[in-house]
């Protein structure tokens, strides 16, 4: 049985909003008149406002956290920006006092909240090594010890000795995680570090983040908007939302919920007359709808989901060859791709069609979809644009890379490798 | 501890304090960490103080040099313009050594009550982003100064031996040099604790930055830097004798130079303002930051 290494009981925040304390003496010292001389509520802030989370002057960042972390645990915190995640980690690396609430913990903690704190323009790499180890926690024995390892890890040998302001970013950055990879606390925190540098560090980054939490049992809390990175590397998960536990449990349960109720997904839109629907003279939709072939219904969408694009539309014209192009965009408006379907000869009424993409067909990311309605398969008759919207989530399987998978699209083709000849020693 | 595996609520009876290594609560220590903590940090005040060191003289001609060339420079103006052209007298004591011992004593308070009273709105990025004793930035920036004061009354004492081998002047009195660094000593708390208390104010209210500089520049003049005591009028001398400093350069040129009026009660005086000052500043700087961590 793990010992507890974090405890954390009934934790709140509360943050004043707006320029604070006022901002100004003398609406100050004219607070400090109501409060300490005539004794009343503070006329710029009131705690106890009944409006719970934004009162106008405050705000909770968190409220009523509790949880307990055991030794060599891995928990990861997804959230929405401004969930509070953040907060929690600035309150157990002791960067902020809570407002109510106790957290304890055994071993030492080391927090990395951003990449390269204390780092100095001017100083060579070397003096930024020893001083940012020395603001992260580090003594003079350990920094030595580990040196030669950190330049190893950050490739910038040549440049030891030239002030880090002649570095690129990707240098600098190299250079300060691998600062902070060499920690070697009993409890370490960290927020979005992983979301600088190219994909090759990132992969670094991440295989490090994986061989100190795997081999030295080292109890580790982590913030990132990469749900890949969670589920791969936490055993455990919370989910926080306006400052408020959502879920916990093990992280990919924890991730699935938190994707389930995040997707900004426009999957189905229909209506019962054409007037108002969407359209033209010629053509009115009745129904778009996108029908995710998943297994279980609180399942989420990932690259491995079949989709369905159904559709109907009001044809308003009689005797009309009319065909329909899907066409598929990424998030950054970029053609996926533009399906046509076959054309067949119409009558005024009610057409229907549909389309399935392939599961373990496109890449992760957000997709629009347009539906393009097209007469004698030459003349556009309706373009509706962006008519339906979705979200992939990434899945790899056993797969241990985590940076961004490349591609407009991932199929996925046979593909084998096979042992031809074995070598004898 | 024994907890069940999925329970992540923590039992009601909390654990005894004493089997955990650290605990954080809403309230803020008045002295910001134990002593084991700030020896455990003593490796970053020896990098603050290496860092300072080095940005200081980064990329300059003279590099460290300038710690004797700029107070040199100022004596040279200052026995020019006070001495030679408006004719203030220094008393018995040679213009040269009697301004030199005011400057880089002045120096060294100015600098480092300029140097931490900025210390939060500096600071603010590295102290949102990780955390040690607050106090470590504010005390290396002293240890800094107090470094290039340490070569500064190193090269003042040469002087000083200059004067007594070559000039004919007295000779100087060893004995007294403790009571120097006595004034050293407490010039420099005075300074960081005035720094401190103001790290607070400009942390929340930027635009005392300016008085700070506009502040230290009147309170010279209300300190015997560039005249000696004895030549303030009597009647005005209540005027700076409250300011604690006086009692410190006096003492500090009276140790040194033999020339100064001071007497025990007003060092008495500025020892009880002095210690009573720093309590003060060192505990409002832990409180009052953290209210500013939420801020900043």
């Amino acid at each position: 049985m793990a010992a507890t290494a974090i405890q954390i009981e009934h934790l709140s925040k509360l943050y004043r909003l707006g320029t604070i304390g006022t901002g100004s003496l003398r609406q100050d010292m004219q607070r400090w008149w109501t409060m300490a001389v005539r004794k009343k509520a503070d006329p710029y802030f009131q705690l106890d406002s009944t409006s719970a989370r934004n009162s106008g002057q405050s705000l909770w960042a968190l409220q009523d956290i509790s949880f307990e972390v055991q030794q060599g645990e891995v928990w990861g915190l997804v959230g929405n920006n401004g969930a509070g995640k953040s907060t929690l980690l600035k309150i157990v690396s002791r960067i902020v006092r809570p407002t109510h609430g106790v957290v304890r913990g055994r071993g030492r903690v080391s927090s990395l909240l951003e990449v390269g704190t204390g780092f100095q323009a001017e100083l060579t790499g070397r003096e930024n090594i020893f001083l940012s180890g020395y603001i992260l926690g580090m003594s003079k024995q350990e920094i030595r010890a580990r040196f030669d390892e950190i330049v190893a890890f950050s490739g910038i040998e040549k440049f030891l000795d030239t002030p880090v302001k002649r570095y690129s970013s990707g240098m600098y950055v190299r250079l300060a995680f691998a600062v902070a990879a060499h920690l070697e606390p009993d409890i370490l925190i960290l927020d979005e570090v992983l979301a600088v540098g190219d994909a090759e560090f990132q992969k670094k980054c991440l295989g490090k983040m994986r061989e100190v939490s795997q081999n030295t049992g080292r109890t580790i809390l982590f913030v990132s908007h990469s749900m890949q990175a969670i589920t791969n590397l936490c055993t455990k998960g919370i989910w926080l939302q306006n400052g408020k536990m959502k879920a916990i449990g093990e992280a990919s349960q924890v991730v699935n919920q938190y994707l389930a109720d995040t997707q900004q997904s426009n999957l189905h839109q229909s209506w019962n007359t054409p007037a108002g629907a969407p359209g033209n003279d010629f053509i009115r939709f009745k129904k778009v709808a996108l029908v995710p072939q998943l297994a279980a219904p609180d399942e989420v969408l990932d690259i491995r989901t079949p989709l369905t694009v159904q559709f109907e539309f009001w044809n308003q014209t009689d005797d009309v060859l009319l065909s329909t192009n899907l066409v598929l965009f990424s998030s950054s408006g970029e053609c996926i791709f533009d399906v046509p379907s076959a054309a067949v000869v119409c009558h005024s009424g009610v057409v229907s069609g549909e389309c399935t993409i392939p599961g373990n067909f496109l890449n992760d990311g957000a997709y629009y979809v347009s539906l393009f309605v097209v007469k004698d398969t030459n003349t556009p008759l309706y373009d509706y644009e962006n008519c339906l919207s979705f979200e992939l989530e990434d899945y790899r399987g056993e797969i241990k890379w985590y940076g961004k998978w490349w591609g407009a699209v991932r199929p996925l083709f046979p593909f084998q490798l096979t042992q031809v000849e074995t070598a004898v020693y | 501890m024994q907890a069940p595996l999925e329970s992540y609520r923590p039992p009601a009876a909390a654990t005894p304090a004493a089997k955990w290594d650290w605990e954080i609560r809403p309230q803020t220590s008045w002295w910001g960490a134990g002593l084991a903590e700030y020896w455990s940090y003593r490796h970053l005040l020896i990098g603050l103080v290496r860092r300072d060191f080095l940005l200081g003289y980064q990329q300059t001609l003279l590099g460290p040099l300038w710690m004797l060339v700029q107070p040199l420079m100022t004596v040279i103006t200052y026995v020019l313009v006070f001495g030679k052209v408006i004719g203030i007298s220094t008393g018995s004591v040679p213009p040269v050594l009697f301004y030199l011992a005011g400057i880089v004593l002045w120096n060294l308070f100015n600098d480092s009550f300029l140097g931490t009273s900025a210390t939060f709105s500096e600071n603010a990025h590295i102290f949102s982003k990780v955390y040690f004793p607050r106090l470590l930035i504010p005390g290396a920036r002293l240890a800094s100064f107090l470094l290039s004061f340490g070569i500064q009354f190193g090269s003042l004492l040469l002087l000083l031996l200059y004067y007594w081998l070559f000039a004919g002047w007295a000779a100087p009195m060893p004995e007294r040099l403790p009571l120097a660094l006595l004034a050293v000593g407490l010039v420099s708390i005075q300074s960081i604790a005035l720094g401190l208390l103001f790290s607070v104010l400009t942390g929340k209210y930027r635009d005392i930055k300016f008085l700070v500089g506009l502040g230290t520049r009147l309170l010279m003049f209300l300190t015997p830097v560039i005249y000696p005591m004895q030549h303030v009028a009597p009647k005005w001398r209540w005027l700076t004798e409250l300011n604690p400093l006086t009692p410190l350069f006096e003492l500090f040129r009276w140790a040194l130079l033999g020339q100064g009026l001071v007497t025990a009660g007003q060092v008495l005086y500025s020892l009880g303002f002095t210690l009573l000052l720093f309590v003060v500043s060192v505990m409002t700087f832990n409180k009052q930051g953290d209210k500013l961590m939420d801020v900043v």
